[in-house]
């Protein structure tokens, strides 16, 4: 009846996972309670979980991504005090509990921590940079979104019932196959990973169709804020690359579940080609994940220096270069396995090139700041900390592109230091740089400066103290994933990586404070024009947290930074535009599709880990129905009457009205 | 009928201009198409069970129809022209070519490298499949 699964997959005799779960899962039920009970859900479920409005879903994802990060840095935590401990020692956490939380961090940060958060800035952002209305499909949105928080829940419903994966987080064969790994833990990353890996790859298919078919009148190719530049060849990444995950977990499910042989080296199949295939979707994964980056630092450094992005199209063509070389470098991840000097050389000659553009990338950001007058904003400040530490592990990376160096340091403490230098820097300093910079335009008040620069200064200096000694310990030869260790000269660098999880534990308090102390200070944080920063593109032409149809009127689009050319016409003219012609804006229904595709879709996955075969079915059923009767339905849209439009867009012009007078008045005074 | 025009609407994929064009020269195109696909089969065929071309010559000969029907596929069924408003199904047909190119060729490139230079013979001395897989390639 319930297949694989009995009372012994619950770990009783591991109290570490079962009370951080059962105190998890205490808050988690005591936030559902306080919601029911104060009322709010019929709020919630009406204007949140069922909404199809990119603003919404955005919110949503980030939201995801937030939780995610602080998930997986909590395995950071162990992961970094089990070693500090180990030295001759059996540390805290038992072998094969430790190679779960390896497995489970990577798995997490990549998939559920930086691809939420992303996807979140790029699906709230873009529309409104676009100067449209919505995505192009938005109940579609809706279940991307549920469908990834579907495979979030699965891989941490793992941490209480059965086991998660010990095979690393790219879980390469034979050790992966049903013979070494018998337990659910690999069936769990695969069905988790599968099932977001759907709504990743539709989430990649809408933003594309939006960016290339949905712009506003006048936008061309060449006047799009950079930011849905990076976003379109992010996107287009995501459609080329994701397949291949698919497939080769398909083949990998395969191999466990029906006794095939892709990659059990035995019978005809090669494990090698698991690592060959993984790798072609996972170096061009690193630039799904890093361009998006790119074009938040472009958006922040070129509004708080006050100028247009420095060589716009050359930044242009670098991210066209960098989205198609992306796909030429996958072999640099095993120059070991044995491919030979021929093969290594290509592929090493690639990964150096692919430095290139994101060398010009970086003179244009320092060209953009150099002559403006910057102000040093907290985006501001995680944008030039990461044009400085991003060099550090970019010359790492051209240092690893070389085949002999990399068959010295593979697999050392120098390649996470490596990886997690060019991550950190670029994805997570570049999400809380968004997180700052949007946050206003998503909520209407901006949050508190104060505690944002203290996450600041302590997130950054406990990132360079923590792998700052994981890149010196691995050149004295320390390998990544070790359990326990016995080289004294290792160990003060060990205690020396974990002091600095300290201080980066300093950052990410800091960073929920900030949140708590900006919500109960928000009236004096309110953002009553929509534009706080000056910015220069044209979600700051309409108000903060902008209306659910954006803009009243499509704004025309007559050059590069168009609401920057909108405001200095204000400016001189010392008036707003004409008050536009109103029109009925029609906008989709909202649609619980997402989130019961997304409930059953977690019965499938669960179903499918436990070998319970007939709640499969269910589940499959029960999705396929949802989808029928979606499909059938009457009314996809509802009419916002011309009234409605203008009274909301009137309250928006009467304090940039007021906004505009104010700035004269100071300039006379 | 407004909810039914709605739908209509709601229901064209952005890019989909197709949908209101008039029956009659669309039935036209899928006719020339499917004709010119039927020709192209035959043609494989032919040449392959007639000695009407030189020995050596057949298989370009038919990897040229094989390409040719797509072409026409492309074209007559998929609706890729060379028309201002295809500009973007043009380019992602030639991004979702070339890394197809790149990662197949990459593939079977590098998979026979690490085969020659890392599979044990196996007992008996049989060829490994894989390996035999990477030398058709050269």
């Amino acid at each position: 009846m319930l297949g694989k699964l009995t009372w012994s997959a619950i770990p009783f005799d591991q109290p570490i996972p079962l009370v951080a779960a059962a105190l998890v899962g205490l808050v988690l039920l005591g936030v559902i309670a306080w919601v029911v009970l104060a009322g709010y859900f019929p709020y919630l479920w009406r204007e949140w979980i069922t909404s199809v409005d990119h603003k919404r879903i955005g919110v949503m994802y980030v939201l995801l991504g937030l939780v995610m990060l602080i998930r997986g840095f909590s395995d950071a935590i162990l992961m970094r005090s089990h070693q500090a401990l180990a030295y001759n020692a059996p540390g805290y956490l038992p072998p094969e509990h430790y190679d779960q939380i390896f497995s489970a961090h990577g798995t997490i940060m990549i998939f559920f921590g930086a691809m939420p958060f992303m996807i979140g800035l790029m699906n709230f952002v873009v529309p409104l940079q676009l100067g449209v209305r919505d995505v192009a499909f938005p109940t579609l949105n809706s279940v991307s979104f549920w469908l990834t928080a579907t495979g979030a829940l699965l891989v941490n419903v793992s941490l209480v019932i059965g086991e998660f994966a010990r095979t690393g987080w790219w879980p390469s064969p034979p050790l992966s196959e049903i013979t070494y790994s018998p337990g659910v833990g690999v069936d769990y990353y695969l069905w988790a990973i599968q099932i977001s890996g759907i709504g990743t790859l539709m989430s990649g298919v809408n933003l594309v169709t939006t960016i290339l078919k949905m712009r506003a009148p006048g936008m061309s190719y060449l006047r799009m804020p950079m930011f849905c530049w990076t976003a379109l060849a992010s996107n287009l990444l995501i459609i080329a690359a994701f397949p291949i995950l698919t497939a080769t977990l398909a083949m990998l499910t395969l191999d466990r579940y029906l006794g095939f042989h892709f990659f059990t080296d035995e019978a005809g199949g090669n494990s090698m080609l698991f690592m060959n295939l993984f790798w072609a979707w996972g170096h061009p994964e690193v630039y799904i994940l890093a361009l998006p980056a790119y074009g938040i630092f472009s958006e922040v450094i070129s509004t708080f220096s006050g100028k247009p992005l420095f060589a716009y199209r050359s930044m242009v063509w670098a991210t066209l270069a960098i989205c198609l070389l992306s796909f030429t470098v996958w072999l640099h991840h095993f120059f070991t396995m044995g491919p030979g000097g021929d093969v290594n050389g290509v592929f090493g000659i690639t990964s150096m090139i692919i430095a290139v553009p994101t060398g010009v990338k970086i003179f244009d950001w320092m060209f953009t700041m150099y002559g403006g007058r910057v102000r040093f904003t907290t985006p501001m400040l995680w944008s030039v900390a990461f044009v400085v530490t991003f060099v550090v592990g970019g010359a790492t990376g051209v240092l690893l592109a070389i085949p002999p160096a990399d068959f010295v340091l593979h697999n050392s403490l120098f390649l996470v230091a490596h990886f997690h230098n060019v991550m950190v820097s670029a994805v997570v300093f570049a999400a809380f740089a968004g997180y700052t910079y949007w946050f206003p335009k998503a909520f209407g008040f901006t949050l508190d400066e104060w505690w944002g620069k203290a996450a600041f200064w302590f997130s950054l200096v406990g990132y360079v103290w923590v792998f700052t000694p994981l890149y010196v310990v691995g050149l004295m030869g320390m390998t990544r994933r070790m359990q326990h260790f016995s080289v004294a000269e290792w160990y003060p660098w060990i205690v020396a990586a974990s002091l600095g999880v300290i201080v980066m534990f300093a950052g990410v308090v800091c960073q929920v404070v900030q949140l708590v102390v900006s919500i109960r200070r928000r009236e004096h944080l309110r953002d009553l024009t929509g534009d706080p920063w000056d910015g220069r593109s044209l979600e700051w032409a309409t108000a903060s947290p902008p209306p659910s149809f954006n803009f009243a009127v499509m704004p025309h689009v007559e050059g590069e930074e168009a609401y920057w050319a909108i405001k200095q016409r204000a400016r001189e003219q010392a008036r707003l535009r004409e008050e536009p012609d109103y029109e009925p804006v029609e906008m989709p229904l909202n649609s619980p599709t997402g989130f019961v595709c997304a409930f059953f879709a977690t019965l499938v996955g669960f179903a499918m880990i436990w070998h319970i075969w007939w709640l499969a079915a269910l589940g499959l059923a029960g999705a396929f129905a949802t989808f029928v009767v979606f499909a059938w339905r009457d009314r996809v849209e509802y009419e916002i009457p011309a009234e409605a439009v203008a009274r909301i867009n009137r309250l928006n012009r009467a304090s940039r009205l007021e906004a505009l007078q104010q700035a004269r008045r100071k300039e006379a005074a | 009928m407004s909810q039914t025009d709605d739908r209509a609407h709601a229901d064209v994929a952005p890019g989909d201009e197709y949908a209101h064009e008039e029956f009659g020269s669309g039935l036209r195109s899928y006719l020339i198409g499917l004709g010119l696909a039927l020709l192209l089969t035959a043609a494989s065929f032919w040449v392959a069970q007639t000695k009407v071309m030189w020995a050596p010559a057949i298989p370009v000969a038919l990897l040229t129809f094989a390409i040719a029907q797509m072409g026409v596929h492309l074209v007559f069924f998929l609706h890729l022209t060379s028309g201002p408003d295809n500009t973007n199904n043009i380019m992602a047909l030639a991004f979702g070519v070339l890394i197809v190119f790149l990662l197949f060729g990459g593939s079977v490139w590098i998979m026979h490298h690490m085969n020659t230079n890392m599979m044990m013979p196996a007992e008996g001395g049989a060829p490994m499949p894989m390996q035999h897989q990477g030398g058709g390639h050269h």
